[in-house]
């Protein structure tokens, strides 16, 4: 018994992926095991943890809760997504690389990723709306003091930009 | 783990979608969101044959104001709700309220309504909403349209009303939520509520309630009206406030009372009485408040 | 101090170490290319997947894999007697009392806990894998299940393992307890109950393996112990040298990736099958069947004088020790160890005692048994506190430690206790008490403190080695053995290397975490690491420091005396030579250009079951937390406001990092305070989605202020106290304590849901 393969066109950070996959490939494993992006990492394939939370036409989702197949007309962007086009970090990396907001890094690209799509919505938020802007995330080593001072910084460097 | 195989079908219309529920509804399942589908079969709790996906049909994404009600699309992803300046959210604010209430941002960006609505989660805030707004919930099949009252909606532990072949395809909301208040106690901010009350109260010119809605959910196993309570709150007058507060303070008693609860993992049967009572106050406070305040 | 300790830099005027930098391996991180255990693949490779208990008890009756066989792309399905070596031997060291059962890699005729393995499928897809799991026929004859510790140790009770359900137990017994108690003007008493937790770190157990060229089994994984190589060997029957582990960067590890995970299992896979295999926990199996912190029941006695000396404590201690021994002996010796805190007392009585049951296996968890007794002896000092009528803080200060006391179980503590200092620190920053957000709400002030050890216990004989060596381009290299669980550990080593060769951190590169490739440094596990392979970099650096000089007298013909390190070089009269140069100095005047050292810990006799000895762990690391916080009256909710934590760390040899784990021990450990618990019906987990286990949210989440103190004093490189797991130590008591200060009650059972802190505003109110 052979699975059903059905033909998918992922446009993932500006790319056009073509891939074969059964209904049932989420679509955190697409990108990490058909495309090649393991930036984006699972750790409970049931939509609690945020680590392998992505963008779909800028707003962050649970990549471990959409199908590849019902992905198809999004543009993705994942963590390997957000740096410059000259490959230095974009604002959010940059600001966790300055505030330390990071240490083991397994959950760190959905951080990235929502606070780039919180950043779109709320380009100044206080120290309260920063806490709330990842409260989606779970990070079990910083506890989040630096990855909340990040959005701060990530702001401020954001503001600097325009 | 990895949801168990099956049979992936996606539509591109309404039609459609009703068209293949017809040939296949008694081994498919509707997928909107996926929010609370994608999890169930990730952890093999569900494991359709079939799937349906209605996430591209343009004519189910709409919310508009058609009449005297507020039409809503079954897809219409709960982020659309977060921002309550939107014109045809005015008066609306109460949804908007409920709508940052579940889950966090990435759930919210891709979860629906009308998906929270056929999962038929007890302690769903979209659920308990359409009980108090006394939503009507339609349900499209090759058979034609039916509109179910909300209250008729839930019918047991994620049960609905809904027929195999029928599509819940939008749901009729008031163009006015005022008056109306959601209170939850949940272990972190984003979880399931162990226990939550939804109310409203709608009242004459002179501030009379005419009629009270009572909603609870996580004391049942489907989110359950308390008509006994709401009783007591008709033809109060929301200006006095010690009769008010009175009356609140007896409906969120009866609540508490009348619940039917045992023990679980996440609360006791006492402490999710005593919850029941402190959220329903909360919640019918508020309905009240939001009334003097429109009124001023 | 102890002999073997290395000649230590003097840290006034370090260029790097002391210093807040950025870690090396940040920015791969940021970017997405660092790649996990679970991010490699292997052309051709299979997938394993293990066929687990579904019940926590019962006799196994028959097994039978005809039916999963059969499924398409299935290559093998293993069961315990195709195992060279099924039993992993529990490491009894220094406890005393009948052998410990072993833990099996297959259960064959029994098990023992919900989620233990049975077989193990491999097959070509994760989809053949899963239909094949469940066609693995085992008829299980399901036996009484044992529950609950203290009924285990019943003589009535079912066993567990043969010859009853005691694991292991210590005992301290210091001075005259009961005179001291038949005299003592105050005695105060308490029981205290805390649960059981995982570790819950964000990247599942993981790993892949394949047999290289050579014949020797690889193995890519996520684990805390690279030299577990030794105990796969054994389980696959090859010599140690055949099997290499090796340790990317974790994401986490807290002590849950200390014990074996996936790797016996993929080395029995690739054994079997010749080809690359794969195996990755779900959550669900993590959170069911992995390893857990032991939940304990304490009983505390404690006798003060009027003036709030502590003149005696009587300590009774249970431990779930779970199905299997694992480290348990070893949790409750510090358990035992710590279980009368970090303050001075001459009568001690503790009898600590592990059962075995039908739950998860205990294991290590950041905190090892250092961690339980905090909730139960700050209790005690502050109920002791108000029978004498005096204020909290200063009967701490009064009781605390100081350099040359001895502990309970005897050992002298060398280096400074700045108890008080962190005391001080704590309290001058937390401001002034937040006004509740409603009338409904009560805010309270709570303070508590720790003691934990860091380094392995004496008798363990623990070592780390360390190669460090120059390239002839002028970079150092440094070769060892740790894995970095996301503490930073490869980062700080590069920094001491910069430090003593005098040159910039970005021209130092570390290999690390691979038990062929790098000198072996032992386990990141007991707050370790930075002492133990800190050290080893430190000596084997200033050794090449010292070949360098040489072979610059060598080369320059000056003595060496007109010699020192400079930025790049070596600074001689005439000017500074540069590193590259330097190096072919050494290679043409025949002076090694590399330097590879051991470094001992302190050893000691074991203990046998009566803990009492002058060496049983390096040293100890000391701290104070204080929190407000906000209790709602009509749900019990608490939300804790603002939270500052100092801590000694004699040296901190990178203060982000440091400030980095004591943010993160504080949130794991308010987790344990406040929302985390794995539940059991009759051993059967009913938390095994993650959905069901709270662990904290940055909503969740207060301030949290962090004061690193510098006494100077610790036996790490540079003066370093180990800080991984001290810090999540006071967090559950300082709760408690804020929590009956906003209430009247305190909780004494963890963790502290709403649910039971509306019990405590109800006796509050009551009072």
């Amino acid at each position: 018994m052979t699975e059903t393969r059905y033909d998918v066109r992922l446009h993932v950070n500006g790319t056009v992926h073509d891939v074969q996959v059964p209904a049932r490939r989420l679509l955190s494993d697409a990108l990490r095991h058909d495309v090649g992006l393991t930036g984006t990492h699972v750790g409970c394939e049931h939509g609690v943890c945020g680590a392998c939370t992505v963008l779909m036409d800028g707003r962050p989702v649970r990549s471990c809760l959409v199908l590849a197949v019902s992905a198809v007309d999004a543009e993705i962007t994942t963590v390997e997504g957000l740096a410059d086009a000259d490959g230095s970090l974009g604002p959010v990396q940059q600001a966790f690389k300055e505030c330390h907001g990071l240490q083991c890094g397994f959950c760190t690209p959905g951080f990235l990723t929502t606070i780039t799509a919180g950043l779109e919505e709320n380009p100044s938020p206080t120290p309260e709306e920063a806490r709330e802007m990842v409260a989606g995330n779970l990070c079990r080593c910083t506890g989040y003091q630096n990855i909340v001072a990040s959005v701060l910084r990530a702001a401020e460097l954001r503001g600097g930009d325009a | 783990m990895k949801a168990a195989s099956f049979a992936y079908h996606r539509a591109e219309s309404k039609e459609e979608a009703v068209s293949l529920l017809s040939e296949h509804g008694d081994d498919a399942k509707v997928l909107a969101g996926g929010q609370s589908l994608i999890p169930m079969m990730n952890l093999r709790l569900a494991r359709p044959s079939r799937l349906i996906d209605i996430g591209h049909c343009p004519e189910l994404a709409q919310l508009e104001r058609v009449g005297g009600t507020l039409a809503c699309g079954a897809t219409v992803r709960h982020v659309r709700f977060e921002r309550a300046d939107a014109p045809e959210l005015a008066a609306c604010r109460a949804l908007s309220d409920a709508a940052r209430l579940i889950g966090h941002a990435p759930i919210r960006s891709r979860g629906t309504i009308g998906g929270s609505l056929a999962h038929g989660d007890s302690s769903s805030e979209w659920c308990l909403m359409m009980l108090v707004l006394d939503a009507v919930i339609q349900a499209e099949s090759g058979r034609g349209v039916r509109r179910i009252p909300a209250h008729d909606f839930f019918q047991g532990f994620f049960t609905t009303a809904l027929a195999e072949d029928e599509l819940l395809s939008a749901i009729e909301l008031p163009l006015t939520t005022v008056g109306s208040a959601l209170a939850e106690h949940s272990r972190r901010r984003g979880d399931f509520a162990i226990v939550a009350a939804a109310t409203r109260l709608v009242a004459d010119q002179r501030l009379r309630v005419t009629t009270a809605r009572i909603a609870m959910g996580g004391v049942a196993s489907q989110p359950i009206r308390m008509p006994s309570a709401e009783d007591v709150l008709h033809g109060v007058d929301l200006t006095d406030r010690r009769s008010t507060m009175e009356a609140v303070s007896e409906a969120a008693h009866m609540c508490a009372a009348s619940i039917q609860v045992s023990d679980d993992i996440h609360a006791s049967s006492q402490y999710r009485r005593r919850l029941a009572s402190t959220l329903v106050r909360q919640a019918l406070s508020r309905s009240a408040q939001d009334w003097r305040t429109a009124g001023d | 101090m102890t002999e073997t300790l290395p000649s230590t830099a003097d840290a006034r005027g370090t260029r790097v170490v002391n210093h807040g930098v950025k870690r090396q391996d940040s920015l791969e991180k940021l970017l997405g290319k660092t790649r996990y255990a679970g991010d490699f693949d292997v052309a051709g490779q299979l997938h394993a997947r293990l066929v687990r208990s579904p019940v926590p008890s019962a006799r196994i009756v028959s097994r039978d894999a005809t039916a999963a066989m059969d499924v398409p792309g299935v290559v093998a399905v293993l069961f315990g007697e195709d195992v060279p070596n099924n039993d992993i031997p529990t490491n009894t060291a220094g406890i005393k009392g009948r052998p410990l059962p072993p833990s099996w890699v297959l259960a064959v005729d029994r098990v023992r806990y919900h989620g233990e393995p049975v077989a193990l499928v491999v097959a070509e897809n994760t989809r053949a894998l899963a239909a094949a799991e469940a066609l693995v026929d085992v008829e299980y004859d399901v036996l009484p299940v044992v529950s609950d510790p203290e009924a285990a140790l019943e003589h009535d009770s079912s066993e567990v393992h043969e010859g009853g359900n005691l694991l292991s137990q210590w005992r301290i017994d210091r001075g005259d307890v009961d005179g001291a108690f038949a005299d003592a003007p105050i005695i105060v008493e308490g029981r205290y109950e805390a649960q059981v937790v995982d570790h819950a770190y964000l990247e599942p157990e993981t790993g892949i393996g394949w047999l290289d060229d050579e014949g020797v089994i690889n193995i890519r994984v996520s684990t805390q112990e690279i030299e577990h190589y030794r105990r796969i060997a054994r389980v696959v029957g090859l010599p140690d040298a055949k099997v290499r582990v090796q340790a990317p960067y974790l994401g986490g590890g807290f002590g849950g990736k200390e014990d074996m995970t996936v790797e016996p299992y993929i080395a029995l896979a690739v054994l079997r099958t010749g080809r690359p295999v794969k195996m990755v926990w779900s959550r669900q199996e993590s959170l069911t069947a992995r390893a857990k912190r032991h939940p304990v029941r304490m009983h505390y006695r404690t006798a003060a004088a009027a003036d709030g000396t502590l003149l005696a404590h009587d300590i009774q201690i249970v431990s779930d020790a779970g199905a299997y021994p694992l480290l348990s002996g070893f949790v409750l010796l510090y358990i035992t160890l710590n279980a009368a805190g970090p303050y001075r007392c001459d009568n001690v009585r503790v009898h600590s005692r592990a059962a075995y049951t039908n739950n998860t296996p205990g294991s290590a968890f950041r905190g090892f048994g250092g961690m339980q007794p905090v909730l139960a002896y700050e209790a005690q000092i502050d109920k002791v506190a108000d029978a004498a009528g005096l204020d909290r803080v200063e009967v701490r200060k009064a009781n605390a430690f100081e350099a040359g006391d001895r502990i309970p179980a005897g050992q002298r503590i060398d280096t400074a206790v700045w108890l008080p200092q962190c005391i001080d620190a704590v309290l001058d920053a937390i401001g002034p008490r937040p006004v509740p957000s409603s009338p409904e709400h009560r805010v309270g002030l709570g303070l508590a403190c720790n003691v934990q050890p860091y380094g392995r216990v004496a008798w363990m004989n623990d070592s780390a080695s360390a190669w460090v060596g120059c390239e002839r381009d002028g970079g150092v290299v440094v070769r060892c053995g740790v894995p970095d669980v996301g503490g930073g550990q490869v980062s700080s080593l590069a920094q001491i290397a910069a430090e003593v060769l005098h040159v910039p951190l970005e021209k130092v590169t570390v290999h690390f975490g691979d038990s062929a490739r790098t000198p072996l440094a032992g386990r990141t596990t007991a707050t370790r690491q930075l002492y133990m392979s800190g050290n080893a970099v430190l000596s084997a650096a200033e050794e090449l420091r010292a070949q360098l000089v040489q072979g610059v007298v060598k080369g320059t013909g000056h003595g060496a005396a007109d010699l020192t390190l400079a930025e790049g070089g070596v600074l001689t009269p005439d000017g500074v030579v540069p590193l590259a140069e330097v190096v072919a100095m050494c290679m043409a005047n025949g002076v090694a250009i590399n330097a590879m050292k051991t470094y001992f810990a302190p050893t000691g006799e074991p203990v046998r079951e009566l803990v009492d000895s002058e060496r049983i762990v390096p040293d100890f690391t000391f701290g104070a937390h204080a929190a407000y916080v906000e209790v709602d009256t009509r749900t019990g909710e608490v939300r804790p406001l603002r939270y500052v934590a100092a801590h000694d760390v004699g040296r901190a040899i990178n203060p982000l990092s440091v400030r980095g784990q004591i943010e993160g021990a504080v949130v794991q450990g308010l987790g344990y305070a406040l929302s985390e618990r794995i539940v059991y019906d009759e051993g059967v987990n009913l938390t095994g989605a993650f959905y069901q286990y709270a662990i904290p949210t940055a909503a969740d989440c207060p301030e949290i202020e962090v004061k690193i103190l510098e006494s100077g004093e610790g036996v790490g490189p540079f003066h370093a106290r180990g800080i991984g797991e001290p810090p999540i130590g006071p967090c559950a008591a300082t709760i408690a304590s804020a929590v009956e200060d906003a209430v009247g009650a305190r909780p004494t059972t963890l963790p502290m849901l709403a649910e039971t802190v509306l019990a405590c505003v109800d006796e509050g109110a009551a009072r």
